[in-house]
């Protein structure tokens, strides 16, 4: 036993010394403005690159939601400088490169991952793509077509179209005829005015040092200045456009109807208002979930939301009144301070789980540079009033987005496709 | 001294890109757990996997779903009142075999109302009474926002179950690796499955809220009888019967620490962590050997079978091919064929049927489906563009296999899906959790974590008459099951479709008078208008509009 507890102890200590501290963040900023953070990491011959755009609110006018998503589209099928779209894939292809965009509430993101020796190709293809590719007006109504395909998510189950319907916000959400509306000048005038070096952040993370960084972000990044906006450029009408039409005034609760055989499911969506201090975001994702007092109903915590579900077997009305009651139960009784001690505990210790995740890594970087980080200072002196304010603001019932799975043939309430 | 720098520059870099040495430790612990560990000095964290080979495949039919369940009652979350050892234990476990006879008892009253709604029931008062029972169980719980034991200290947890393993993985902080060692030791000694009320209702309505029924359809058509041919959806009656005890029975069955493998990613040498592993996870104790679960096996020429079914709202090809498992020296071969096929923007499928041709919207390819302990399937998954029929699609399909069993690989096309797997292997092996997973699938399917390593290596000494003599053997006829999906009538999301099922029901309802011939009228011809181009869709539907009275347009 004694050789256990010994063995025991000396294992603990050696666990504890053979930790070592994460490299810090290396920041430097091109000529053109393109800030640059370096997080070295020389474990595996393997480089990441994150390059983000910020939106922001006035970029995308109004009626034209899914010009961000359209014009992503038209960036991943263009040719580039002299290659073709498809060259462009197989070259990319050739070195195994994974190159990946996203458009996310706030900004666009390009993720790419490459062997090390292949850095210099990669980083070239992802100046090709945005720097040099030729939008073809040829192609704009097929990409059209096909972002309303993919908004509309074809063929997915019911929950996941309830939970698309209820991510985004009704004014922000792309629709038919937003898309339609979307001219040919809107789509250049939107590159012109996002797509700037100055507007960018690129995270490099992976085998590269800072004077190896400096070099491959100059050669492939260094020539990005930003474009003329086109305004006088000639608008091409697509056949049949759809005017765009408002958003309607109350759009939740949404319900979507399923097949007579499956259970019914209400939810509730808060999408995290801007004012919540990202600290309080971060012990609210944590305490939230966990609540006792929700019971039945299930929340968690998801990118920039809050979601609380709930069965509704026996009505989902009724259901749907008892979730927003538990809810606003919890809102307004908050938290206490032993809630918010251990959460900051949990907080402080999950930190180190970063070092499995190089994305995740990527990730706060960003945030962080984006003065949308949590940090460890300000998360030490956040209070429990603060903490509780902001869970007031987070879950205000004007906040919440409601819906739910009703089945086919219910005689509950107008069941919307 | 000059020429020295630039040679001993290239040699290191060479040294970064050759692949390393393995990285994985393995160990035996005393009661017969395998112990692999990839020591990572950078790391503050670590990723730990349990690995219960056996999973879906080695279910009774009685017992179907019970991996699920396991993955949700048993490793769901890590709540203190499930690892209690003392009298806690005993109280608890007393009020969950009251739980599971109310449950019971509710479930057969259920039955019975349902054949005899006017027989007198004993219902509302066995659903008080479990009510009651079930807010004891709850009393006993946490009543704290972060009780759970794991995510208070900053870690997080889920549980994979597929059909050959169950796979439980865990995340957390350095410091707690004691912590961890013993919670895990005594989860799996009490196995109380404190929530298994609430995981088997919401995996039950889980089932019954699946949308997506092509694979099902599928793995039952080309696997019929085996294990990795059933759909669970089949068996919700057998799953809401399965009660608490049995499902323990189970759990002892099949999460013997003689069949673990435990996987361990983090910043720890083996000196450190294999002490308290023995300590703890080393100590549990091993029953005696049950019966080796005896699975049939399905002769891979079991004839071309096909299924025609409405379901979904896009029409869609599922082809799968009976192929050979993950362990046999055919299977490297396959897996560079699949990636050939649809392993990226560039592969076959990808550049011909989709961009070329513009037959079909989206492709995906996917090797060892359900599983690839057993011999599993080969499956591509195709949508049709508007216009085009499933017969083009299968027939261009047909082609491309017929293409890769006759016509040489072209040199560029073949180091192009070369680097590309290697690639992938290099991401596994950066991020822990993937590196613990491919390590994880490899003993579940492959019966040895080196295949997670050796498979890269064996596939640069690959050559392609070899992946063409596979897929002579393996990719024909006799060997395939295809599923023909066309979208249920009025389902479509597509608002020029849902415009136009909506304009001929109004204009064949003053025609016909049957209302089953009147649905499948305008099936039909939803149908044959998806042939035409949005834009003659679009003019048809405003012809079509104009046969109706005004008020119903």
């Amino acid at each position: 036993m004694r050789t256990y507890l010994l063995l025991g102890a000396m294992a603990a200590v050696s666990l504890q010394a053979q930790v070592q501290p994460q490299p810090k963040t290396q920041v430097f900023t091109l000529p053109n403005g393109l800030r640059v953070l370096l997080l070295e990491d020389h474990e595996h011959p393997l480089v990441r690159a994150r390059l983000h755009l910020e939106i922001e609110a006035q970029d995308v006018p109004a009626g034209r939601q899914g010009l961000p998503q359209l014009a992503l589209r038209m960036f991943a099928c263009s040719d580039a400088g002299s290659l073709k779209a498809e060259e462009l894939e197989r070259f990319q292809e050739d070195a195994g490169i994974q190159l990946e965009s996203w458009a996310a509430p706030g900004g666009l993101d390009w993720r790419l991952s490459v062997r090390s020796r292949d850095q210099d190709r990669a980083l070239g293809l992802l100046a090709d793509r945005i720097l040099r590719s030729l939008f073809d007006p040829g192609m704009l109504e097929e990409q059209r077509e096909a972002c309303w395909q993919e908004e509309e998510r074809r063929g997915d189950d019911a929950l996941l179209r309830l939970r698309q319907g209820l991510n985004q916000a009704p004014e922000a959400r792309p629709t038919f005829a937003s898309l339609g509306a979307i001219t040919w000048e809107e789509l250049l005038g939107f590159r012109a005015r996002v797509f700037r070096p100055d507007r960018a952040l690129l995270v490099l993370h992976g085998d590269l040092g800072l004077e190896q960084a400096k070099r491959l972000v100059l050669l492939s990044l260094g020539s990005w200045t930003p474009q003329e906006s086109r305004s006088g450029a000639s608008t091409l009408e697509s056949p049949a456009r759809p005017q765009p039409q408002p958003a309607p005034a109350k759009p939740w609760p949404l319900w979507i109807t399923t097949e007579a055989g499956a259970g019914g499911r209400v939810q509730a969506v808060a999408p995290r208002p801007a004012a919540v201090l990202p600290e309080s975001a971060a012990l609210l994702d944590l305490l939230v979930p966990g609540e006792p007092s929700l019971f039945p109903a299930r929340a968690a915590a998801e990118p920039g939301c809050l979601v609380a579900t709930e069965d509704a077997r026996a009505g989902s009305d009724p259901a749907l009144s008892r979730l927003l009651a538990r809810l606003e139960a919890m809102r307004l009784r908050g938290f206490a301070q032993a809630d918010l001690d251990r959460a900051r505990a949990a907080w402080n210790a999950g930190r180190s789980l970063e070092t499995l995740h190089p994305e995740a890594r990527m990730d706060h970087t960003l945030q962080e540079a984006l003065g949308r980080g949590v940090t460890p200072e300000r998360m030490k002196t956040l209070s429990l009033e603060r903490l509780n304010a902001d869970l007031r603001l987070w879950l205000e019932p004007a906040n919440l987005r409601t819906g739910g799975l009703r089945k086919a043939g219910s005689a509950e309430g107008p069941p919307v496709p | 001294m000059r020429l020295l720098v630039p040679f001993l520059a290239a040699t290191l870099g060479l040294q970064a890109q050759a692949p390393r040495p393995s990285e994985v430790q393995e160990r035996r612990l005393a009661n017969g757990a395998r112990l692999l560990l990839v020591e990572r000095r950078g790391l503050s964290a670590f990723h730990a996997a349990l690995v219960f080979p056996g999973g879906r495949a080695e279910e009774p039919a009685a017992a179907a779903g019970a991996t699920d369940l396991l993955a949700r009652a048993l490793y769901g979350a890590t709540r203190p009142e499930d690892l209690d050892q003392g009298k806690g234990q005993a109280a608890l476990e007393a009020l969950l075999k009251q739980e599971e006879g109310l449950l019971e008892a509710v479930r057969l009253e259920r039955l019975l109302l349902r054949r005899d709604p006017a027989a007198p029931s004993q219902l509302p008062a066995l659903e008080a009474n479990l009510e009651s029972v079930q807010s004891q169980l709850r009393a006993q719980a946490a009543l704290s926002p972060l009780g759970d034991l794991y995510l208070s200290r900053g870690g997080r947890q889920w549980a994979v179950a597929s059909s050959d393993a169950l796979t439980a993985h865990v995340e957390l902080p350095q410091e707690a690796f004691e912590f961890w060692c013993r919670t895990e030791a005594q989860r799996l000694r009490n196995a109380t499955l404190g929530r298994f009320a609430q995981a088997r209702a919401d995996f039950a309505a889980e089932l019954r809220a699946k949308g997506d029924k092509g694979p099902a359809l599928l793995y039952g058509a080309a696997l019929p009888g085996h294990p990795y041919g059933r759909d669970l959806a089949d068996h919700l009656p057998a799953l809401e019967a399965l009660r608490w005890s049995e499902l323990r029975a189970h759990a002892r069955r099949v999460l013997r620490p003689d069949r673990l493998t435990i996987i361990l990613v983090g910043g720890f040498s083996m000196e450190a962590a294999l002490p308290l592993l023995e300590r703890h996870l080393g100590s549990l104790p091993t029953p005696p050997a049950s019966e080796t679960a005896v699975l049939p096996e399905i002769p891979a020429d079991l004839g071309d079978r096909r299924v025609q079914a409405a379901a979904g709202e896009s029409a869609r090809l599922l082809m799968g091919w009976r192929i050979c498992a993950r362990s046999h020296p055919d299977h490297l071969a396959l897996r560079m064929a699949a990636q050939l096929l649809g392993g990226g923007q560039s592969s076959r499928l990808q550049s011909r049927l989709q961009r070329q041709k513009g037959l079909v919207t989206k492709v995906a390819l996917g090797l060892d489906l359900p599983g690839g302990r057993l011999p599993g399937l080969l499956v591509a998954d195709l949508e049709p563009a508007p216009g085009h029929s499933l017969a083009e699609v299968e027939g261009a399909l047909q082609g491309e296999i017929l293409r890769l069993q006759q016509d040489p690989i072209p040199q560029e096309e073949w180091q192009r899906a070369l680097a590309q797997l290697e690639s992938e292997q290099l991401r596994d092996q950066d991020v822990p959790g993937t590196l613990a997973d491919s390590l994880g699938l490899a003993c579940a399917e492959g019966g040895d974590w080196r295949l997670a390593e050796l498979e890269p290596q064996r596939l640069r000494a690959l050559a392609p008459e070899a992946v063409q003599a596979a897929a002579r053997a393996w990719l024909k006829p006799t060997h395939r099951a295809t599923v023909l999906l066309e979208p249920t009538p009025g389902t479509s999301l597509d608002p020029l479709d849902a415009e136009l099922s909506r304009v001929l029901q109004a204009l064949a309802a003053s025609r016909i008078q049957d209302p089953a011939q009147r649905e499948h009228l305008v099936a039909e011809a939803i149908r044959q208008l998806r042939m035409l181009n949005s834009e003659e869709r679009r003019r048809t539907l405003k012809l079509l509009a104009a046969q109706l009275p005004p008020e119903k347009r």
